[in-house]
């Protein structure tokens, strides 16, 4: 009979640091623990305090990933709060940003960090000499999403001119085409990943169990920046009530929360987007999925990496069409550093954005200056932990006697599958006082 | 007819100056004086093109303005070592004392060699303002938005300005006292209070709103009753 001790500290190829345990007895399952070791950030206390033109700067330090996603949730909820309007013009250059993001993210998740384990290497660095064309493409797409970043932001990470109520400078229309021109240039270099990445894809376990995926949902389109809270089991939630579908609680391995809604544990990220709004994908996007026979509802967290790419497609086209509806409209004028009037005022409001790991919240309350007295965030990365824990709960003993290597591998792969954010997601520290 | 420059052998001509060779062959010296575009134009004033001779036989090294010092064979010069450096830093403090730094009126602010070369040297004493290429009425202070700039160290190319928001003092507050004064006297004269520009430095140490608050008081500035 086998005996199995995995102890993965920590997990290598994700942001932050997880440990895998698993013990196992003369084939009997002792024990399968996803640990979260990493230090709170404290974030939700710091900004208390501060005035609302503050907050998204400082919540964009959450993460150096998908700092474009916090400080666009973080100005939904100031701007909810005090109920500033943003024009229809800024909307589509954030959700430019966020299609930025959001390229620039997937691009490294499943570039760098998930095809050395499809290749069967420890990094990307020996795919520079194994297929270097291959990784060049991704490169390019890599710095492709970077330019977005900063044409639409003023900087790859960390934006600055996202600012409350709209944008503090905006591109410019000529910056606009030419990265329009550079974004249509790369389709095919996306139809050529794509197939790389086809080529390999048996190389991902064919695990399925099934799970709730939750979401933002639009009427119009596959939604990024704006909807309704969506779940695989049917529900549909308004954002102002989240903490309906969050459910936050506390586990002692762990010092980031976990969430659950319907049932022991969901799933948010590009697979939970990608089953909840198939239909609005972009057509490109569609034809990507098919050829990977990805369709919802799937249950295949692995397939997560294969969502991602897909969402990379839709990105590029659709950033390409917001492109197009800015400029024919044209983009209106406003002063050298605008700053919008706004009159501070108290009240609360909830943001809601789909960031590349999944959906983000922030909530905050101001006071009748403008400063926050409460904030929280939750982010996708703490609701996905809950999941993780679960799907090894149940891979493991369908994985048992496939030696310790394997194991050790398959449950790495896992982890990775959901791109995790893990130092973004720390939030709870367990404190016992002693008498 | 040949000299070496930091180790390596150019060939020149007779009556060439070393900067025109050291130009010719990708060799960095800094200069404020020349003209860039017309070289016969050369006062050898600025003193910030300063390379080492160093000397042949018995002889000491000497400190010549590359602008002005004429080749001969055999030559050798060093024009990055501490010796250079420490001079054309002293060279550039002088300069910078002389040098009436209202950089937020100025119309070459954001695109300044000499602010350039203050960070090259880490000179203390060239705020962001120098940087930034907002004046007069683009200035955030003309728009009653505090802007920090006037009393934070540059060196970020003032990237936030650039991006249309006010400067949040990321490098922190000079310790150039002087330049302190001044742009505490820019805030006076754009209306803004002690409390307020108190209340953004919030950002800074406690010793540095120690130094801006004793400044305030040495010097009265932003008093309150006089700005309100």
């Amino acid at each position: 009979m086998t005996n199995l001790n995995v102890n993965v500290e920590h997990v290598t190829r994700v942001e932050g640091h997880g440990n895998i345990l698993v013990d196992a007895k003369e084939g009997k399952l002792e024990r399968v623990m996803w640990e979260i070791p990493e230090a709170p950030r404290y974030f939700e206390a710091f900004v208390k305090g501060k005035p609302y033109t503050q907050l998204a700067q400082i919540t964009a330090r959450i993460c150096g990933i998908c700092s474009i996603g916090h400080a666009l949730t973080s100005l939904k909820a100031t701007e909810d709060a005090l109920d500033i309007e943003v024009s229809e013009q800024d909307v589509k250059l954030r959700e430019l940003a966020l299609h930025g993001e959001n390229m620039q993210s997937h691009v490294l998740h499943v570039g760098y960090l998930a095809l050395p384990d499809l290749v069967g290497e420890g990094s990307v660095i020996p795919l520079a000499t194994s297929h270097p064309e291959e990784l060049k493409k991704v490169i390019s797409l890599h710095k492709l999403a970077n330019e977005l970043s900063r044409v639409t932001c003023g900087r790859t990470t960390h934006p600055r001119r996202l600012i409350p109520g709209g944008f503090s400078k905006l591109p410019s229309p000529l910056e606009l085409e030419n990265m329009k021109t550079k974004l249509e240039g790369s389709v095919p270099v996306l139809h050529e990943v794509a197939s790389f990445v086809k080529g390999l894809s048996s190389a991902l376990p064919d695990f399925e169990r099934e799970t709730e995926f939750i979401s933002l949902t639009h009427d119009d389109e596959y939604a990024f920046y704006d909807g309704k809270i969506a779940s695989t089991d049917g529900d549909i939630t308004p954002v102002d009530d989240y903490l309906s579908v969050t459910n936050e609680y506390v586990v002692p391995q762990s010092t980031a929360k976990y969430t659950k809604n319907n049932r022991e544990s969901y799933m948010v990220g590009a697979l939970a987007r990608l089953n909840n709004n198939y239909d609005l994908l972009s057509p490109l996007a569609k034809e990507v999925a098919e050829d990977f026979g990805l369709s919802p509802v799937c249950h295949n967290p692995y397939m997560n990496t294969i969502a991602q790419l897909v969402e990379v497609v839709h990105s590029v086209e659709d950033s390409i069409n917001l492109i197009d509806d800015i400029l024919d409209k044209g983009i209106e004028e406003q002063g050298l550093n605008h700053q919008p009037d706004i009159e501070p005022k108290a009240g609360t409001g909830v943001g809601a954005v789909e960031v590349p790991r999944g959906i983000l919240f922030h909530e905050y309350t101001y006071d009748d200056e403008g400063r926050c007295t409460k904030a929280n965030c939750i982010i996708p990365t703490n609701q996905n932990h809950g999941n993780i824990q679960h799907d090894m709960e149940s891979l493991v003993p369908q994985i048992l006697d496939q030696g310790e290597d394997k194991v050790e591998l398959i449950l790495e792969m896992l982890v990775r599958a959901y791109d995790p954010c893990i130092s973004c997601s720390t939030h709870y520290v367990d404190v016992k006082f002693k008498r | 007819m040949k000299i070496t420059i930091d180790g390596k052998e150019f060939s020149c001509k007779p009556g060439q100056k070393v900067y025109d060779v050291a130009e010719e062959n990708d060799i960095y010296i800094p200069t404020l004086c020349l003209n860039k575009l017309n070289h016969e134009e050369r006062p050898a004033g600025c003193r910030i093109c300063l390379v080492e001779l160093v000397g042949q036989g018995n002889a000491e090294p000497k400190l010549e303005s590359s602008c002005s010092l004429p080749v001969h064979d055999g030559m050798e010069i060093s024009t990055k070592n501490k010796v250079v450096y420490d001079e054309r830093r002293e060279v550039l403090e002088l300069l910078l004392s002389e040098h009436e730094q209202d950089c937020r009126n100025c119309g070459i602010s954001g695109d300044c060699y000499f602010a350039d070369l203050c960070f090259e040297y880490d000179i203390d004493g060239v705020s962001v303002c120098s940087e930034c290429p907002n004046r007069k009425d683009g200035c955030f202070l003309a728009r009653d938005i505090l802007c920090l700039g006037p009393v934070t160290h540059a060196g970020c190319n003032a990237f936030c300005t650039r991006n249309g928001d006010p400067c949040e003092s990321c490098f922190g507050v000079l310790s150039n006292k002087d330049v302190l004064v001044f742009g505490l006297e820019a805030f006076g004269e754009n209306g803004f209070t002690r409390d307020q520009v108190l209340e953004a430095a919030k950002v800074f140490s406690y010793e540095e709103v120690r130094v801006l608050e004793e400044l305030m008081d040495e010097y009265d500035l932003l008093n309150k009753e006089v700005s309100e």
